[in-house]
């Protein structure tokens, strides 16, 4: 883009924003630097148009009051446009840009952001002694979370059906991301992994839903309750020096029971029991399933099994 | 990777919407200032300012242009009320960046009321959300106690000592680490140092370190660490040949293998090295029945029906 070009944009934003009414294409012409010739016109307000829609710049086409035939005008809202000034102070800002530079979902820059909250403060250096390897991005990510922020019930393909679901919030744990939400269909709330989303999410035209007052459990779910299984709770026991690495897993919430040699008993809601499996063997004869019979058999035939 | 035209020049227009409100709110910063926070030399500075000496709004007589006036090291930009705000965030600048806050927040030991916590809760104001309601990432479990020494620890490059779980050899280990870094990969944090036990560069995983004290003894910055792999197979470990179902057949991705071949009956037979018997035990026992020992050192090969056995003796 010459910088003649930058500059008719942002003249061109610049008035759209000043604009009270929607302004005819005749106007924006008329006003700003563009060819005379109509054709020529048309083809670079397009592209110019376009641009700005590129950008999330909110360019509104609206009827041009009083006009007879109806014509289309253009503005840019300004409450649609202008972010409310957060009043970030300086070490809230380079704290922001420290945890930017530390952690990054893959293709989604935090720079642009950065610049719009007051610009890079501080050094987005390694001080903090972590470093993280970058998130796995989502196609569906940054949609869902615009979702999520506007309350917008979001039309879903899931394991081959169309769904209707009201996005309450997004988990990113052991290397995926979720998403948690009510699914109309099912009338319940529910857990879903963005990889197994097919195609895009769409944003429906339903009204906006209102969350769920009591709030949605800010916790780290355990692999076991991520499934669409009948939900069972197991009682598992784990031996004295495993327990400390279990509850680090688990939460201390989970424990019902501490023994005197230092061993627990554990309960967890089991929706996917294979995941559940997995967990109890990774503590070889350290952990033992009491309950119920169902789980405890599974382990033991699985067990038989090994060769 | 080089950025397409048309990026680059939009990334120059969204840079100069961020960035020409904030130098008109802030009376005359300083070139460098504006520079350090918006990422551009100052000759790419002059050259932004350059453009706005012709933006504002009709009739663009110059009383109706936004001002820009540069006088030493010092930038202004009066009259420029249209451009008043930044422009908001789009959803995918908003994710990013909350991600990032929240991630590092839910690090153990990361102050819960520090300019971080403030500063993400501010940020999700001016977004319409609760920043604890919707969204929320865990890297991997992690005591707080631990991780706060092996942070110190590499911050003041102090050794520390470990008492740790070994995961592939069941068994509890004391042992000194000079810690170089802590990484989170894949859902769990992982510590990088030299083990002195071991005599050279380890992984730990955080969340099996029962307990972590600061030594007084010092290491020498070791640079950037190097990557260590999880497991390097050794030309004196003994060798087990596994036939997987296809069900398991991640095995084979999973896992440095030897040798790959294809079965008659639509199995896969692969042949693998084993460092440490309960690492084999417990890969026979998540695998349970997709998974047949077809060779290899007698009590290798029956080291996951040794372990199921062991299990099974506390079911009755």
């Amino acid at each position: 883009m010459s910088s003649q070009k930058l500059e008719r944009l942002l003249n061109l934003t610049a008035l759209l924003l000043d604009a009270r009414v929607p302004l005819p294409a005749e106007r924006i012409q008329e006003q700003l630097d563009y060819p005379e010739d109509r054709a020529a016109f048309r083809r670079a307000f397009e592209r110019d148009k376009e641009e700005l829609r590129i950008m999330g710049l909110p360019l509104r086409v609206e009827r041009v009051p009083g006009s007879l035939p109806a014509v289309d005008g253009y503005r840019i809202p300004r409450e649609e446009y202008a972010l409310r000034d957060p009043g970030l102070t300086t070490d809230e800002l380079a704290a922001l840009h420290l945890a930017a530079s530390a952690v990054q979902v893959e293709g989604l820059p935090t720079t642009e952001g950065l610049l719009k909250l007051g610009g890079l403060v501080g050094e987005g250096g390694p001080e903090l002694g972590v470093q993280v390897a970058p998130l796995p991005a989502d196609p569906n990510l940054a949609r869902l979370f615009g979702a999520v922020s506007t309350r917008t019930p979001v039309r879903v393909r899931y394991h081959g059906e169309e769904r209707v679901i009201d996005p309450y919030r997004l988990e990113f744990q052991r290397g995926r991301w979720y998403l948690t939400g009510y699914d109309h269909l099912r009338d319940e709330e529910r857990n879903y992994r963005l990889d197994r989303v097919e195609g895009e999410v769409i944003l429906s035209d339903l009204p906006p839903f209102t969350p769920p007052s009591t709030s949605v459990p800010g916790r780290a779910r355990g692999a076991w309750e991520l499934g669409g299984e009948a939900p069972v709770i197991a009682r598992v026991r784990i031996g004295g020096p495993q327990a400390q690495w279990a509850l680090q897993h688990v939460g201390p919430d989970h424990v019902v029971e501490t023994t005197g040699d230092g061993a627990v008993v554990i309960e967890l809601p089991v929706t996917n029991r294979s995941a559940f499996r997995s967990f109890v063997l990774s503590f070889l004869e350290h952990a033992e399933v009491l309950a119920p019979p169902e789980l405890r058999d599974d382990l033991v035939a699985w067990l038989r099994a090994v060769r | 990777m080089s950025a397409s035209p048309a990026s680059t020049a939009a990334t120059k227009m969204q840079r100069l919407l961020a960035m020409v409100p904030w130098i008109a709110s802030h009376g005359g910063p300083t070139v460098a200032e504006v520079c350090a926070r918006f990422d551009l030399t100052p000759a790419e500075l002059a050259a932004d300012l350059e453009v706005m000496w012709l933006v504002g709004l009709p009739p663009y007589t110059p009383d109706a242009l936004i001002d820009v006036v540069q006088e030493g090291d010092r930038v202004w930009i009066h009259f420029a009320d249209v451009f008043d705000a930044p422009q908001r965030l789009t959803p995918e600048q908003a994710v990013a960046l909350l991600t990032a806050g929240a991630s590092v927040l839910a690090l153990p030991g990361t102050d819960p009321d520090g300019a971080l916590a403030r500063g993400v809760a501010k940020l999700a104001a001016v977004l319409g959300v609760d920043a604890d309601q919707v969204l929320d990432v865990d890297l991997g479990g992690a005591g707080a106690e631990v991780l706060d020494v092996l942070r110190a620890g590499i911050v003041a490059h102090r050794r520390v000592h470990l008492d740790y779980y070994s995961y592939g050899r069941d068994a509890r280990t004391e042992r000194d680490v000079d810690p170089y870094v802590v990484h989170a990969e894949d859902g769990s944090l992982y510590l990088l140092g030299h083990c002195h036990l071991a005599g050279g560069e380890r992984r730990f995983r955080v969340d099996r370190i029962a307990a972590a004290t600061l030594l007084d003894e010092t290491f020498e910055d070791p640079g950037r660490p190097p990557e260590v792999a999880v497991f390097q197979p050794d030309a004196t470990d003994p060798r087990v040949t596994v036939d997987l179902d296809p069900a398991a057949a991640w095995v084979a991705e999973a896992h440095p293998v030897e040798s790959i071949e294809s079965r008659p009956d639509g199995r896969i037979r692969v042949t693998l090295a084993v460092a440490a018997e309960p690492w084999l035990a417990r890969l026979l026992l998540g695998l349970g029945p997709q998974a047949e020992v077809v060779a290899g050192p007698e009590e290798l090969a029956r080291a996951g029906a040794r372990a199921a056995a062991r299990i099974l003796a506390r079911y009755g």
